[in-house]
């Protein structure tokens, strides 16, 4: 008789979805750098890769507004700020790891029509620095405008940094711009459009299983390391290509789910359907060895080992730039009161 | 720059090292703040913890990550000043994010507080980072305070020498101008004969020196930079116990070492009861009232008895002794039929003769008193305990020439340094010769007043002033420690634990001085002008290093101090005067 099994989703239950709740894919899925569907193990880190840049990115809304400008017209908007940042390290371990670009921006989203200037929050005490709000037209009215317009901007800004740091990458067989030195694993999947950018998106959550049922089994039997071979997938509206892979960062604990600790991996496909840049291929086969140093451990973060040592310390130093949201609150709520003299005397 | 993470107080603060730069325990630091209305306030202090970490990381484990370079991590090196002035004297808080920055110069002078001082400031060693420790020499002549007391382990702490180091600065740093030669120094030397060599050049001194040049990167030996002479200490007199010997014997001192130049010191029987020595005998003359009133009363009648001769011996008439008195042939016609007290086992044999056993056992009346028979043969007891070690000491078997002659006079013309070498007598007799000594010395001073500052160095206070009981000893360092900065005595004392010294001597030194302490020690409140952290670090200082207190300074300032530049041991004694061996051969081939 067969016993009833259970076995634990990996991330905590606070996590939206959790990492297991897998919807299927309709887009198409074409195999590019091999048709026999095998673990390809990870291969070491060429010493010409010098660099390797973990990119992500925060917002923070800090207030939801009613503006009416100085010309009679009134509407919503909202203070906001994000940050983006890199941590750039060794993949040989022969440098410390250092922060870099970590520095926010802030935001005073508005409704399309409304004309405003600039905004700066001077605190009381002089030691503690000013709030620059910059005014950027939200599209659209509706109450969640202003979050989006923030996102938008944020991942935009990700995009760029990720690109500007990373080595270029061919975009045919007659393009051979230069040698992978620089790499930039960003946190997410990729958004928007190729910048030509060594930028390996790497992707946490399993919410689509991109397999068919047949392929899916090597996920689990993946060895830490291990890679699949790498894939062209393209979603059903033709709209985004993208090469994509599967990585195992560590064993699965026998109590958790056994496609814990895999990870899927992508970059941005070129035109031509039938080439697979060198680059990309270079990329796939360091993944393995790269990632399982970056992944963290379960005592030091919950969503271990996909949130990488460098992702925790990053997106701390990215809340710390933004300052106490508490005292941010304060300062826009002291401007405010400054503007309206009469209602605090 | 002054850290906004931890509390800033006008009295201690933190502050960021920045990279490239470094900050050590004890380095003196300087802060500028303003005020709102723009006026500035300086806090100067003194660099009291410091610490790196790794900022930014949450796990210890992390640390691996961050050496292998996978997470982004800074040094955080800070450190804790300890605020030693406020100038002007606004006790705000300096503000986080204030420059930091080491006091040099005009700086350094205002964190020691040496523009107090003025030119009265003698060198007191050199801090961690080579700068001239100044003390105030108004704290130490009387002027605003006086005394000097060092704690310390022997052996390590090395308190001597840093008391003569001291002597050695204020008598030649030329901070007292041209009455440099008006200041006098008496020191007990209580252990082996180190101190019998003070007049002699240091061989290794010069070597040592470099070393330590070399080693702390100063750029020059440390005298130079204290502005001190490397030079032994000039007019002194060595004075010595007679070596114990037969009566009549020849008087000479009673060292190993030293050949020449110590002169043996001895006082006359006449003067030991003239001059009321007799309770400098007794250490625990409390041990029952009634033997201080028996003390009191043989004192007096010993005084009495010495009036009216000029001899070193003293005549009695009423007395036979056992031995027969050998006949002298200088005897004189008024001491026919009298028997001559000549040693001081023949004064205790009298004592006890009439105390004890004339009238028949009763004792002579009016010596007797009403003392009961227990509390006399106490008495006597103890007097035939010290017999021994005093003998030699205090003498009728000398001639009157002798005993002006070997009498020890500290302030004897042409001198300015008397060591006292008392390390060879029996703890009775040690106590007796500073007791006296002392005594005498604080009662010229009474009649001459202060214009001679005379400093006393004397190593084991505990021994001589302890917490518990009472002596005359003990009575005569509590009149030096409380009336004599007044006079111009000033004791530069010594202890291993200054919690066993009794407490107002101790409390009555203006400049206290800590070597290594046992750190149990280091509790006890006799050391509560410590900072928690000097207390910990005084069970791992080196010798050469002093915690040094001062009142213009409120918090202690480590220092280290030069090698000697007097020898202090036979072997140390630079016979070459300097030269090369074989420079001084050539001369002897001549």
């Amino acid at each position: 008789m067969r016993r009833m099994r259970i076995r634990l989703d990996p991330w905590p239950v606070d996590t939206n979805g959790g990492q297991l709740g897998l919807q299927s894919f309709d887009g198409t899925l074409d195999d590019l750098e091999t048709e026999r569907w095998v673990a390809l193990p990870a291969r070491p880190i060429p010493e010409r890769l010098r660099q390797v840049f973990v990119v992500d990115g925060k917002r923070r809304m800090e207030s939801r507004l009613f503006i009416e400008d100085d010309f009679g017209q009134s509407g919503l908007g909202g203070f906001g700020a994000f940050v983006v940042g890199a941590v750039e390290l060794c993949p040989h371990g022969s440098r410390q790891a250092e922060l870099r670009e970590v520095k926010a921006a802030r935001l005073l989203a508005h409704a399309p029509d409304l004309r405003l200037d600039p905004m700066t929050l001077s605190p009381r005490n002089p030691h503690t620095g000013q709030l620059e709000y910059t005014p950027v037209a939200m599209q659209g009215t509706d109450a969640l405008a202003a979050l989006n317009l923030l996102q938008g901007q944020m991942l935009a800004a990700e995009q760029r940094l990720s690109h500007a740091l990373a080595s270029r990458v061919p975009a045919d067989e007659q393009d051979d711009r230069e040698w992978l030195s620089a790499l930039t694993v960003q946190d997410g999947t990729l958004r928007g459009q190729n910048l030509d950018g060594a930028v390996v998106g790497c992707v946490k959550t399993m919410e689509t299983m991109y397999l068919p049922p047949d392929r899916a089994a090597l996920l689990a039997e993946l060895r830490p390391g291990e890679r699949t071979p790498v894939m062209r997938m393209t979603y059903r509206n033709g709209q985004f290509t993208r090469l994509i892979w599967y990585v195992r960062l560590c064993e699965a604990a026998f109590y958790q789910h056994p496609m814990a600790g895999v990870m899927r991996l992508e970059m941005f496909a070129p035109d031509d359907p039938s080439f697979l840049p060198p680059i990309v291929r270079q990329v796939a086969n360091l993944s393995g060895t790269l990632l399982t140093r970056l992944g963290s451990r379960a005592h030091k973060d919950p969503r271990a080992p996909q949130n990488l040592i460098p992702t925790a310390a990053l997106e701390q130093a990215m809340g710390r730039s933004m300052g106490s949201a508490d005292l941010v609150t304060r300062r826009i709520r002291a401007h405010i009161a400054s503007l309206h003299p009469q209602a605090v005397a | 720059m002054v850290l906004g993470t931890q509390d800033v107080t006008p009295v201690s603060f933190w502050f960021a090292v920045l990279p490239g730069a470094s900050v050590q325990l004890d380095d003196l630091v300087a802060v500028e703040t303003r005020k709102p209305d723009g006026s500035a306030v300086n806090f100067y202090g003194i660099v009291d913890h410091v610490r790196t970490r790794h900022e930014g990381v949450t796990f210890d484990s992390d640390v691996q990550d961050v050496a292998a370079g996978l997470l982004p991590a800074s040094v955080s090196y800070a450190a804790r000043v300890l605020v030693t002035r406020v100038q002007p004297e606004n006790f705000i808080p300096p503000q986080p994010g204030d420059a930091v920055r080491h006091a040099r110069g005009n700086d350094l002078r205002m964190a020691l507080s040496a523009d107090k001082m003025g030119d009265k400031a003698f060198p007191g060693g050199l801090l961690a980072d080579g700068q001239v420790l100044p003390i105030n020499y108004r704290f130490v002549n009387g002027e605003n305070g006086g005394h000097i007391n060092i704690s310390g382990i022997s052996g390590v702490a090395t308190k001597t020498s840093y008391a003569l180091f001291l002597l050695h600065s204020i008598f030649r740093s030329g901070m007292m101008g041209v009455g440099a030669a008006a200041g006098r120094a008496l020191i007990f030397n209580v252990k082996g004969e180190d101190l019998l060599f003070l007049d002699q050049r240091n061989r290794e001194v010069i070597t040592r020196e470099a070393e330590a040049q070399a080693q702390k990167g100063l750029p020059d030996h440390r005298y130079a930079l204290m502005g001190l002479p490397v030079e032994a200490f000039r007019d002194v007199q060595f004075l010595a116990p007679p070596r114990p010997g037969h009566p009549g014997a020849a008087i000479v001192p009673h060292v190993e070492q030293r050949s020449e130049g110590v002169t043996p010191f001895l006082y006359s029987l006449r003067e030991f009861c003239a001059r009321r020595m007799l309770p400098y005998v007794f250490v625990d003359r409390d041990a029952s009232v009634n033997l201080g009133f028996v003390i009191g009363s043989i004192e007096e009648r010993l005084y009495r008895m010495a009036q009216g001769g000029d001899t070193p011996y003293l005549t009695v008439d009423d007395w036979q002794p056992d031995t027969e008195q050998v006949l002298d042939e200088d005897m004189r016609f008024d001491e026919m039929g009298s028997v001559r007290i000549g040693t001081f086992a023949q004064l205790a044999a009298y004592l006890e003769y009439k105390l004890l056993d004339a009238n028949d056992g009763e004792g002579d009346r009016k010596w007797v008193g009403k003392q009961s028979p227990a509390t006399l043969q106490a008495f006597i007891r103890r007097l035939r305990g010290v017999q021994k070690h005093l003998t030699p000491l205090v003498r009728g078997d000398v001639s009157a020439e002798q005993v002006a002659r070997f009498r020890p006079d500290p302030l004897k013309a042409g001198v300015q340094t008397t060591v006292v070498d008392i390390h060879t007598l029996s703890a009775t007799a040690q106590m007796f010769i500073v007791g006296v000594l002392l005594r005498d010395l604080f009662e010229y001073k009474e009649r001459v007043g202060r214009q001679d500052t005379v400093f006393v160095v004397l190593d084991e206070l505990n021994k001589y002033a302890p917490r518990d009981g009472d002596s005359p000893i003990k009575d005569v360092l509590l009149d030096i420690a409380e009336r004599g900065r007044s006079l111009g005595i000033i004791l530069i004392g010594a202890q291993q634990t200054a919690s066993e010294v009794e407490r107002r001597i101790v409390s009555n030194a203006a400049i206290r001085v800590v070597g290594r302490l046992d750190l149990a020690e280091a509790e006890r409140p006799e050391y509560r002008f410590l900072p928690q952290s000097f207390r910990a670090r005084a069970g791992i200082l080196q010798p050469g290093t002093m915690l040094v207190s001062q009142p213009d300074v409120p918090n202690p300032v480590l220092v280290n101090y030069p090698f000697p530049a007097w020898a202090t041991r036979k072997d140390e004694v630079d016979d070459l005067g300097g030269r090369e061996v074989a420079e001084v051969g050539e001369d002897w081939l001549r």
